[in-house]
């Protein structure tokens, strides 16, 4: 019994000093809390920018004399169709159109190779529904491609009413061809409507994740499913390759 | 709750801490998803403009301050201590910072953002809090 005592004050002892005092305690949450706040400071004055990259007059893409017939771009000749699932908000998709987009076009569409067809969803909100109901009722006129790369090139902050009747006049205007009356007439038509509520069952047939979403179909074969991981120009070249020589 | 067992537990959550802010900054890094999907997600918090300070990720000073916590923890001495606290409680004011830009800032929850800002910190800051007063 008389040895506890000389077991336990070293212990007790070799306790006390892994204490620290309060003072020292309050100065060090002190400093704790300073140090926070200059951090979230710190981290709001340096943000990165502010919303969506500004916009763009000048097209990413030539499309002149390419045919298009509605959801479609490029030679009906072709076996190959590259399904792109895209909503006009999303900003990965408007890098897609900027950044990739235009080497599909130069390497597959324009010499025939590849057709594109455009399959719009709207599920990031009122925005991406009103851009989406002008760029099919572009496509009723063969002009769906330029329409959507005008809004992708013009993208605002998501769900900000960036998609005014202002906006989407003067980019028409700028397409030639396009009988900008009628396709705002159009876009409140039955016939868009059906257009995107097939896109959407398209989509969900198809399990799309998200967007961009791509997909080849070779002739009247199952399209199947390629993944986008890069934005870079050339991302879509091994699919596009391996589909030709298929 | 004695303070071996406090110790251990603050280790273990250090470490999970570690394995979280880990997998966030790989993800950041790793940049493999270029998709836009339906109600946000982890693309999202990590894309936003407040994933970086002055160019260095959120997920990177999360684990810079993990791996910190743990070896205080680890070191153990009465300076180890403190400093562990207070490091501790710096991360759970910035968590809690960073839990508001998620639900009313960006409106995109990340699980594993989540995960740290309602689990992993605070409970590191209680158990590291705790030490400081433990026998």
């Amino acid at each position: 019994m008389a040895r506890k005592p000389k077991v336990k004050a070293p212990a007790q002892k070799q306790s006390a000093q892994k204490r620290p005092s309060g003072g020292m305690v309050v100065l060090a949450f002190g400093i704790a809390i300073g140090a926070a706040v200059a951090l979230i400071a710190t981290a709001l004055l340096l943000r990165d920018g502010d919303g969506p990259a500004p916009p763009s007059t000048t097209p990413a893409v030539d499309l002149s004399g390419i045919a298009q017939d509605g959801v479609f771009l490029g030679s009906a000749d072709t076996t190959v169709t590259l399904i792109e699932y895209a909503d006009l908000q999303c900003p990965f998709c408007r890098a897609y159109s900027e950044d990739v987009f235009p080497t599909v076009v130069d390497e597959y569409i324009r010499p025939g190779r590849v057709r594109n067809e455009f399959r719009g969803l709207a599920f990031l909100g009122e925005d991406s529904v009103k851009a989406l109901r002008y760029v099919q009722a572009a496509g009723l006129q063969d002009r769906l491609w330029e329409m959507q790369e005008a809004l992708f090139r013009n993208q605002g902050a998501e769900n900000s009413g960036w998609v005014t009747d202002d906006l989407v006049r003067s980019l028409a205007e700028e397409i030639g061809g396009l009988d900008v009356d009628r396709m705002f007439a159009d876009a409140e038509s039955a016939e868009v409507t059906e257009l995107i509520d097939r896109a959407a069952a398209q989509a969900q047939a198809a399990e799309v994740r998200g967007t961009p979403s791509f997909f080849i179909q070779i002739g009247d074969d199952e399209p199947y499913a390629i993944e986008l991981t890069s934005l870079d120009p050339s991302a879509l070249r091994p699919a596009l390759d391996d589909a030709l020589s298929g | 709750m004695s303070d071996r067992a406090l110790r251990l537990a603050a280790g273990l959550v250090a470490l999970a801490g570690v394995g979280v802010a880990g997998y966030l900054t790989w993800a950041h890094f790793a940049d493999t998803s270029v998709l836009c999907v339906a109600g946000g997600g982890c693309e999202t918090v990590q894309e936003s403009e407040y994933a970086e300070i002055a160019g260095i990720p959120v997920a990177v000073l999360g684990l810079g301050a993990y791996v910190t916590i743990l070896v205080l923890v680890l070191w153990d001495s009465v300076g180890a201590r403190l400093a562990a606290a207070s490091l501790a409680f710096v991360g759970l004011l910035f968590s809690m910072y960073l839990l508001v830009l998620q639900l009313f800032v960006i409106e995109a929850v990340c699980i594993w953002c989540m995960a740290n800002d309602v689990v992993v910190a605070p409970a590191l800051a209680v158990l590291t809090g705790l030490r400081l007063r433990s026998p």
